[in-house]
């Protein structure tokens, strides 16, 4: 049943559904990164880059397997975890007119001015403090991707100990096209009702709005800061730092 | 953007690491100066650092696209200004040094060289980039980003040198095209700061200059989070056109009357510069 707008709860279940299926490549990734670890440790093994370069097949399937709406992934590891690096990216991603996906290139020398800061990153900063999944965004991931993005990550612990984190972008065009294509039923159905419009935006725990279907306030675009009240049913989406913020006009 | 003597695929992109260093030069002289122009670029921008090692000399020509013999002419002028050492022997090779002196010479030969209108029309895209990332940043910036720009201009006032502190200042206008949310405007900022590198050792900033410079980025970060974009930009653009005289003052100091050769250094350190030039080397 397409949601209608006496419904929130199917817009919700609308963005929930794509989430999740977001956060399950990433949780197959982790877990691959899981099992080369101990694999690893069976043989006596620390963890190096090769090990870490071993995730490129299982990654690259993902990511084939995902195109429609992740356009990179990979894993970011753990400062000083690596004994011959200090830090890494395996993070490979489609790049505009290329049928097959290359590796992220960042600048990792702290000195420099384009510095990829991943450790202070929300998206790493987040999962490793909480050692729970995050959503950032949307975002400019200046000096890395230089797109405009949502990022859900995740950390790896293996025995307690931070590994590092793995994810998958999503653009923030490429989301709102997957929302909006499925809340557009919900338009339909309205127009037959009457000139009854029905603006819904998802709004990120620092007031910003990750998609909405009203031209008054697009994604990226601030809308107070949770605290203000505005008008309409608020509704949490689960376990994710989201809210809908649903209103209907015209009435 | 430049006309003279410059391709703009000459500066070392920024955030794409030291492959981006070595990549062809494609504009087409295959001069050993653009050699020393991309090198110098890199070096500025912190892409290689102090004692890092240069790739084996054939395999620097080969992934620069120049001649071997260009490339060693470029060694050669790289070494005759502090920049680069080479070592025989076992574990021996071409080094980098990082000499603020050298790369202030050759950031002034650069200004020297480019016109008065280049300079200006320089600035003038860059007040126009940096502007409106600092008008939107108030309507959109988070708290998080406002935090981080703070925090990158607390790192400002600590750095040790003017090239660190030119680094840190690339960032600050980075991150605030990023809190403006678009993509083109960090793009193009990004792309500014790589042109603007071998630029930006001219004026020296004494002590007082970087504090004046400080003063307006802290003013600008603080409008933004008063949420005031239009004294964002002015002061932005305010800041920018004041930088950009300063430099074209450096151009015009130099190039007065030191005849049409662009080949004696020694001409940039002989004449005194006037005006927010205080502590100009001299000698």
């Amino acid at each position: 049943m397409p949601p209608g707008r006496d419904d929130p709860a199917s817009y919700a279940a609308t963005a929930e559904s794509i989430v999740e299926r977001v956060f399950g490549a990433v949780h197959e990734l982790r877990d691959q990164v899981l099992a080369s670890r101990s694999a690893a440790t069976v043989r006596r093994e620390r963890l190096q880059s090769r090990h870490i370069a071993e995730l490129r097949p299982g990654l690259i399937r993902l990511l084939a397997q995902h195109r429609d709406i992740v356009v990179g992934m990979g894993m970011i590891v753990a400062p000083g975890l690596l004994p011959t690096e200090r830090r890494h990216l395996e993070w490979w991603q489609y790049l505009p007119g290329r049928e097959q996906p290359s590796a992220l290139q960042v600048d990792l020398n702290p000195d420099s001015l384009g510095f990829y800061d991943y450790d202070t990153a929300e998206w790493f900063s987040v999962p490793r403090s909480t050692g729970r999944r995050h959503i950032v965004g949307p975002y400019v991931d200046a000096l890395g991707t230089d797109r405009y993005l949502l990022t859900f990550t995740a950390p790896v612990l293996a025995d307690g100990v931070f590994l590092g984190v793995v994810g998958a972008d999503v653009p923030v065009s490429r989301f709102e096209r997957k929302l909006l294509g499925a809340w557009r039923l919900c338009g339909e159905s309205e127009a037959r009702a009457g000139d009854v419009r029905t603006d819904v935006l998802i709004i990120n725990s620092q007031g910003r709005v990750v998609v909405s279907n009203c031209a008054s306030a697009l994604s990226g675009d601030l809308v107070g800061g949770g605290a203000s009240p505005t008008p309409g049913v608020r509704v949490d989406l689960t376990d994710l730092p989201w809210h809908l913020q649903i209103s209907t006009r015209g009435e | 953007m430049f006309h003279e003597g410059a391709g703009v695929a000459v500066p070392a992109t920024i955030g794409t690491g030291r492959q981006a260093i070595f990549a062809p030069l494609d504009d087409g002289s295959g001069r050993s100066e653009a050699v020393v122009r991309r090198l110098a670029s890199a070096i500025a921008l912190g892409l290689i650092a102090d004692g890092e090692q240069l790739p084996a000399e054939a395999d620097l020509a080969t992934s620069l696209g120049v001649a071997t013999v260009t490339l060693r002419e470029a060694l050669s002028d790289l070494r005759r200004r502090g920049l680069v050492e080479t070592r025989r022997g076992r574990g021996g090779g071409s080094f980098v040094r990082v000499s603020e002196h050298a790369l202030s010479a050759l950031s002034r030969r650069r200004v020297r060289e480019l016109g008065s209108a280049d300079l200006r029309e320089l600035g003038e895209f860059h007040a126009a980039v940096a502007g409106t990332a600092a008008r939107l940043a108030a309507e959109r910036a988070s708290g998080h980003e406002i935090d981080r720009l703070v925090a990158t201009l607390d790192r400002f006032e600590q750095a040790p040198t003017t090239a660190a502190r030119r680094r840190i200042e690339g960032r600050y206008y980075i991150e605030m095209a990023a809190a403006a949310q678009s993509v083109r405007l960090t793009r193009q900022e990004i792309d500014l700061q790589s042109e603007l590198a071998e630029l930006q050792l001219v004026p020296p900033q004494s002590a007082g200059w970087a504090s004046s410079i400080l003063g307006q980025h802290r003013a600008v970060v603080e409008a933004v989070g008063n949420r005031d974009g239009v004294l964002a930009r002015r002061l932005t653009e305010d800041g920018i056109a004041l930088r950009t005289l300063g430099m074209i003052e450096v151009h015009l100091s130099l190039t007065t009357g030191a005849g049409d050769t662009l080949d004696h250094d020694s001409a940039a350190s002989r004449i005194t510069t006037r005006g927010v030039l205080d502590d100009a080397p001299r000698t």
